[in-house]
């Protein structure tokens, strides 16, 4: 490997320097603004005056945002955990039988990413309003569920199908029957895939808006996503606030996208052989 | 959020088991192969069906009705034929405002998506690893930034009395201080919608182009370098052919998602129905359903940005069935 010269190498600092720059000084600007002290009147301060909790303290106590924490919370686990299963399944059934009509079922799940939230909310909420389920967390549950399943059956099926056959016709030769194969070979091997999966369903649950603000009207219901706009008032918002409890919102994502970058990497090769 | 469709290639899996025991049992375990699949799809299509097809054909059926508040108490249907298309497709008001805003921004959001993302990923491909690492990592903080909590940041950062932007160029003397309201003005509100939309949505073509371009073998280079090609003849001729399927994937990708943008609009200030010279297809069809109650309008509004997907999509299906074997 020849030496880099040194203008190649100030020009890479630069654009390093421009990368990050970019890419990190909105979540840079939301959370220092969640503990600036005089965050209101920040202006064009790179660094917050003094540092607070009053933002977070207010926003998670007089604000209310620990339930609307916990609601989030709440769908965004049941969410996970019946795509993952539900996911699970049909990505086995996608990935490793022959049967006809599995190519419509395919395209099918590839069309139905793309129907714009906007079509399905009118029709949805006509029918939870007819089920009495418009302020009901369950309801919403379900509506993600239905959201976050096309993606995880696309992506679980590359898992499911990076994993040998010949691992699998090895259980049936000792005498394993389906089932027992499906427990004690696939879903071990899938298992990184599937916490992968659960990732981006958690976050299409965390994130999601439009639902959330056409379903819920009691308060005491709200997800985070219709939380925060309770901070702002008529013409003014109190920014502490609002970017303290984005801050909550936005953190837990975070961690999750830099967690499940690994997960994928090595989720991919670190499979079959070991079993 | 940015999900995407993996790319994964799956080959056509044989199924079940590869010991030999006798005819009936055979049989047997071929019926029951056949009805395995159906049987562990069903949950899913249930829910697909119910959740996501049956809606669509109902916001379709609304379409043609003049469904309001009174409908909606009551129930009963009002069918009106075209009557709903007719009005939108008639005014001036969809082809003045609501397209350019909802085909021009997103036209615009794909190149910038698409240009910077390939830039980055160029770029942090001939960086070596730590550094490499760090940079994909602060890539993916950006794309990890939800939409609503990313838009309300531009919001704050661009707010006309006390944010960054304005405060700045007011110390600079360019603007006299509280006196300009980018929000306001139909220009600077798409600005601020794409420099945030572009934002969120490059680290994904970023990520995307980077994988691929960790396929390219590395004799290649080699070899056009020793052939005396500069690098920007080995970008064209290299890279660039090598990384089309991928640029057709991430491109259409882009532009499904950058026209059916909604959080970003609504959430800024005059989005959620107080400037109706900001509304895209979108967020015309919400104002219409749930601040106007003529959900037979709005349905319409949607029936057509679907339509416009859809036509996307088939283009993407095409593309992405050249590459791979479902």
């Amino acid at each position: 490997m020849k030496r880099e010269g040194t203008l190649p190498r100030i020009g890479k600092g630069f654009g390093v320097a421009a990368l990050l720059l970019f890419s990190l000084f909105p979540a840079y600007w939301m959370f220092s603004t969640a503990l600036d002290t005089d965050a209101a009147r920040r202006g064009a301060s790179l660094l917050p005056t003094s540092l607070t909790w009053s933002h977070m303290a207010r926003v998670l106590e007089d604000g209310g945002f620990g339930l609307y924490l916990r609601n989030s919370a709440l769908i965004a686990l049941g969410t996970v955990l019946l795509s993952a299963l539900i996911a699970l399944l049909a990505a086995v059934a996608v990935a490793r039988f022959t049967f006809s009509f599995r190519k419509a079922v395919l395209v099918m799940i590839l069309i139905v990413q793309m129907v714009p939230l906007e079509a399905l909310v009118i029709p949805l909420f006509l029918q939870a309003r007819n089920l009495q389920m418009l302020n009901s967390l369950i309801g919403l549950m379900i509506v993600y569920l239905a959201l976050s399943l096309p993606f995880a059956i696309w992506m679980l099926r590359g898992f499911v199908a990076a994993v040998p056959v010949e691992i699998e016709e090895a259980a049936y030769m000792d005498g394993a029957s389906w089932g027992r194969m499906f427990r004690s070979i696939l879903l071990p091997l899938v298992a990184p895939g599937v916490v992968a999966t659960s990732v981006f369903s958690f976050i299409t649950a965390w994130n999601e808006f439009i639902f959330a603000l056409t379903f819920l009207q009691d308060a005491n219901k709200y997800t985070v996503a219709v939380g925060l706009q309770k901070f702002f008032g008529q013409n003014t918002a109190d920014w502490g606030a609002v970017m303290a409890a984005s801050t909550l919102i936005t953190l837990p994502v975070i961690i999750f996208f830099v967690v499940v970058q690994r997960r994928l990497a090595s989720g991919l090769s670190a499979g079959a052989v070991k079993g | 959020m940015s999900t995407a469709p993996s790319v994964g290639v799956a080959p056509l899996a044989s199924p079940g088991p590869g010991a030999r025991p006798d005819p009936a049992r055979r049989r047997k375990a071929r019926r029951r192969s056949a009805t395995r699949p159906w049987f562990l799809l069903s949950p899913a299509l249930v829910v697909l069906g119910v959740l996501l097809l049956w809606p669509l054909a109902r916001v379709v059926w609304l379409s043609f009705q003049d469904y309001g508040l009174q409908q909606l108490v009551s129930g009963e249907t009002n069918f009106v034929g075209l009557a709903n298309y007719r009005e939108i497709l008639g005014s001036d008001y969809l082809w003045t405002v609501v397209l350019p805003n909802t085909a021009g921004f997103a036209a615009v959001c794909v190149v910038a998506t698409v240009g910077l993302g390939t830039m980055a990923a160029v770029f942090l491909n001939i960086l070596k690893p730590t550094w490499r690492t760090i940079c994909s990592t602060a890539v993916m903080v950006a794309w990890a930034v939800p939409a609503i909590t990313g838009t309300y940041v531009w919001v704050w950062l661009f707010d006309p009395l006390n944010g960054l932007v304005a405060t700045t160029l007011a110390d600079l003397g360019v603007i006299e201080p509280g006196t300009v309201n980018w929000f306001t003005d139909r220009l600077g509100f798409y600005a601020i919608a794409t420099l945030n939309v572009v934002h969120h949505g490059f680290p994904f073509v970023a990520i995307t182009v980077l994988a691929a371009l960790m396929t390219v073998p590395k004799e290649l280079y080699e070899a056009a370098i020793v052939d005396g090609a500069s690098s920007w003849q080995r970008f064209w001729t290299i890279t660039v052919p090598i990384l089309k399927p991928v640029f057709a994937v991430v491109t259409i990708l882009s532009t499904i998602w950058d026209f059916k943008v909604f959080t970003q609009v609504y959430l800024m200030p005059g989005g959620n129905g107080g400037n109706s010279e900001v509304f895209n297809l979108g967020v015309w069809s919400y104002i219409q359903s749930f601040s106007q109650g003529k959900y037979g309008m709005g349905s319409a509004i949607a029936v057509l940005l679907t339509l416009i997907l859809l036509v996307i999509t088939l283009v993407y299906m095409r593309t992405l069935f050249k590459e791979e074997e479902l």
